[in-house]
């Protein structure tokens, strides 16, 4: 992106776009930085209005330390560089580079640290925050010539990066990848002494282009994809199982096949986060299970689920897949070594990303595990990943037995059905997660920045209810949100979402049941908006209702008893912060 | 108007959107109050990315009227 581009970018919102504020704190003069930064992040949220505020030269610290509770940005981005933590490290500076100097930079920087530590602790319940680690060299400084790491520069990264590591350890940091940077940015074409040294920008101007960019990146990343489905044969492992027989095919270093092996350690960890990983071949099944059974694969059978093995199109396959997911296709990575099956897929499937495994192209090859971590990577991991394959085939089974969608009386009664509110549970990045990404259960398909989701749970009169479910085929995890206010003897009901998981269990008419009943009201008005994809909402609303909703609407109590089914849950409710230790 | 001119004054539509057009061809430091420093080390990018070529920051202090970066972008081309 150039100048001209970032500057038309962020001309062409709306003036009456709602503002989403962001508040760049540097020690130098941001110029291009901040109007990069304002592009990118207008990329990221066309439908706000970016503003972004600066602090003052020279006081990066001192920017961090003036953002007060009643003062929260939308979104905090944080370009640290080495003069910010002792400003004898300011090419600008008239301090001494003398040896004693250097000992004191060396102590000074890590009081720095600890300064700005300090500073972030005490507004990490506050915004998202993006931090960069310094970009730019340090000034020749040391008494080592410049090919040997100095013993003082060693210390100064080592305190940096202890620094960082506690910092991204709060959860509510993203820092930048300094080796991602590194690739993007080369190390020498980062500095331009001449602009640090007349306007107080050191960067160039492509430097600045990309660090906004990675920023901005981490500051509002990209929702992952859910899950990843994947051939079999020279995908998977190397070589046709049907010809050569499950015990011939490899994924190892000695057979030159270690890139399928290091294709199933990614799988089997991306697993482990949560993602879900399926398998579609054309192939013997009877054969394909010999494979899966063999005991040095890399990626557990278990990881996986469901596998598609027949001769019959892979579009069928993957809308089997996406049917037992029950997620949509443009939440979803199909891997294969054959373009024309990649083409298959994508012409049945729109939305889906379809990436051809390389397996002749190590560096292709390389370049495709780095692409499916970045479409998957998450940057946190909760016990609810870990448990959403498990429910999935849990889900299949409650399917099978409750064939034809509407589960009879007798299985719901006996499933031993406990759903839990959680009353407590509005900070709780599982909450603001499924929040975010779930599509086919939701009032009104609205995204909620983290800023927003705050002012929205601490508002007065605010309710939220983190709902919990587990039964006899084992536990769900937090599959449902609803958020809004109470107003007088009624809530205003802003978000309500479900898991797809959990459908055809009357979560949903219990959830609303309970809250009848707790919050005291006697009508809950519903902030709904018909969206490409909730038709499981429309359709829960429609025979509540007896019509179908187009816009907002209320709902009495009586009018939903009077629709409400039979429930057999066992009802739990958790209403204080401690019960979250 | 020359094409110099009217890539000229479509930098300068980029920079100062809320400025009127027929007001560009007379704007200066002195009459355009969000002409500062920022907007001038911007307005100096947004030429170097429309012309394809690179500004000295020296010459930045003199350059402070449109005429005055006509007068320099057309000298400029004359050299090469």
């Amino acid at each position: 992106m150039n100048i001209t581009e970032a500057l038309k970018i962020t001309q062409s919102v709306p003036r009456d776009a709602r503002p989403f504020a962001v508040t760049l704190a540097c020690g130098f003069t941001p110029l291009h930085l901040q109007t990069f930064l304002a592009a990118y992040i207008q990329q990221s949220i066309p439908d706000r209005k970016v503003t972004i505020s600066t602090g003052l030269y020279g006081n990066l610290v001192g920017t961090l330390e003036s953002i007060s509770a009643e003062s929260l940005p939308d979104g905090l981005v944080i370009a640290l560089e080495w003069p910010d933590l002792d400003a004898r490290l300011d090419y600008r500076s008239a301090g001494s580079w003398s040896a004693a100097a250097v000992n004191d930079i060396v102590s000074h920087a890590k009081s720095a640290l600890d300064r700005l530590a300090s500073a972030l602790a005490k507004i990490l319940a506050g915004p998202r925050i993006s931090l960069s680690l310094p970009t730019l060299p340090l000034p020749p400084l040391f008494h080592t010539p410049g090919w040997q790491a100095s013993a003082h520069q060693l210390h100064l990264e080592s305190d940096l990066l202890r620094f960082a590591a506690d910092v991204a350890q709060e959860g509510r940091v993203a820092i930048v990848n300094t080796q991602r940077l590194d690739e993007a940015s080369p190390a020498d074409a980062r500095f331009d002494l001449k602009s640090d040294l007349y306007t107080g920008l050191p960067y160039t101007t492509q430097h600045a282009d990309r660090l906004a960019s990675q920023l901005a990146t981490a500051l509002l990343p990209p929702a992952p994809k859910k899950g990843i489905i994947s051939d079999l044969d020279d995908t998977l492992w190397s070589g046709i199982v049907g010809e050569i027989g499950p015990d011939a095919v490899t994924w190892d270093l000695a057979s030159h096949a270690q890139l399928h092996g290091l294709y199933q350690k990614l799988l089997g960890s991306l697993a482990d986060s949560g993602t879900l990983i399926a398998a579609a071949s054309k192939n013997d099944p009877a054969v394909v299970r010999q494979a899966f059974d063999r005991p040095d694969l890399l990626l557990r059978t278990d990881q996986v689920f469901p596998i598609e093995v027949h001769w019959k199109a892979k579009s069928g396959s993957v809308t089997r897949i996406l049917e037992t997911w029950n997620i949509a296709a443009d939440s979803v990575i199909f891997v294969d070594d054959s373009p024309m099956e990649l083409a298959e897929v994508a012409a049945a499937h729109p939305g889906i990303e379809c990436v051809l495994f390389p397996k002749n192209d190590y560096a292709a090859g390389l370049a495709m595990l780095r692409q499916l971590r970045d479409r998957c990577g998450k940057e946190r991991v909760s016990n609810d990943d870990a448990l959403r394959l498990e429910s999935i085939r849990q889900g299949a089974a409650f399917r099978e037995q409750t064939a034809g969608g509407t589960a009879p009386e007798t299985f719901l009664q006996d499933i031993n059905a406990v759903v839990t509110f959680d009353f407590a549970a509005g900070n709780e990045p599982r909450v603001f997660e499924l929040v975010n990404k779930t599509n086919q259960f939701n009032l009104n398909g609205r995204r909620y920045t983290e800023s927003d989701w705050r002012k929205l749970i601490s508002a007065p009169g605010a309710v939220l209810a983190a709902v919990r479910y587990e039964d006899k085929f084992g536990p769900l995890g937090t599959i449902a949100v609803l958020a809004g206010q109470v107003d007088g003897r009624c809530l205003n009901v802003d978000a309500w979402v479900m898991s797809c998981r959990a459908f055809a269990r009357r979560i949903e008419h219990q959830t609303l049941k309970l809250l009848f009943g707790s919050a005291g009201v006697s009508e809950m008005q519903f902030s709904f908006a018909p969206t490409a994809k909730n038709g499981p909402t429309r359709e829960f609303f429609t025979a509540v209702l007896g019509e179908e909703p187009q816009s907002d609407f209320r709902l009495t109590r009586s009018q939903f008893e009077e629709k409400c089914p039979a429930l057999y849950h066992e009802v739990r409710e958790m209403r204080r912060a401690e019960a979250h230790g | 108007m020359d094409e110099t001119r009217q890539r000229l004054t479509n930098c300068f539509q980029v920079v100062f959107p809320d400025m009127p057009p027929d007001e560009i061809p007379a704007a200066s430091t002195a009459t355009v109050a969000n002409w500062d420093s920022v907007a001038a080390i911007t307005l100096m990018n947004v030429i170097e990315d429309e012309f394809g070529m690179q500004m000295d920051l020296d010459d930045l202090a003199d350059l402070d009227s449109f005429e005055k970066l006509l007068a320099y972008l057309q000298k400029r081309q004359q050299v090469a």
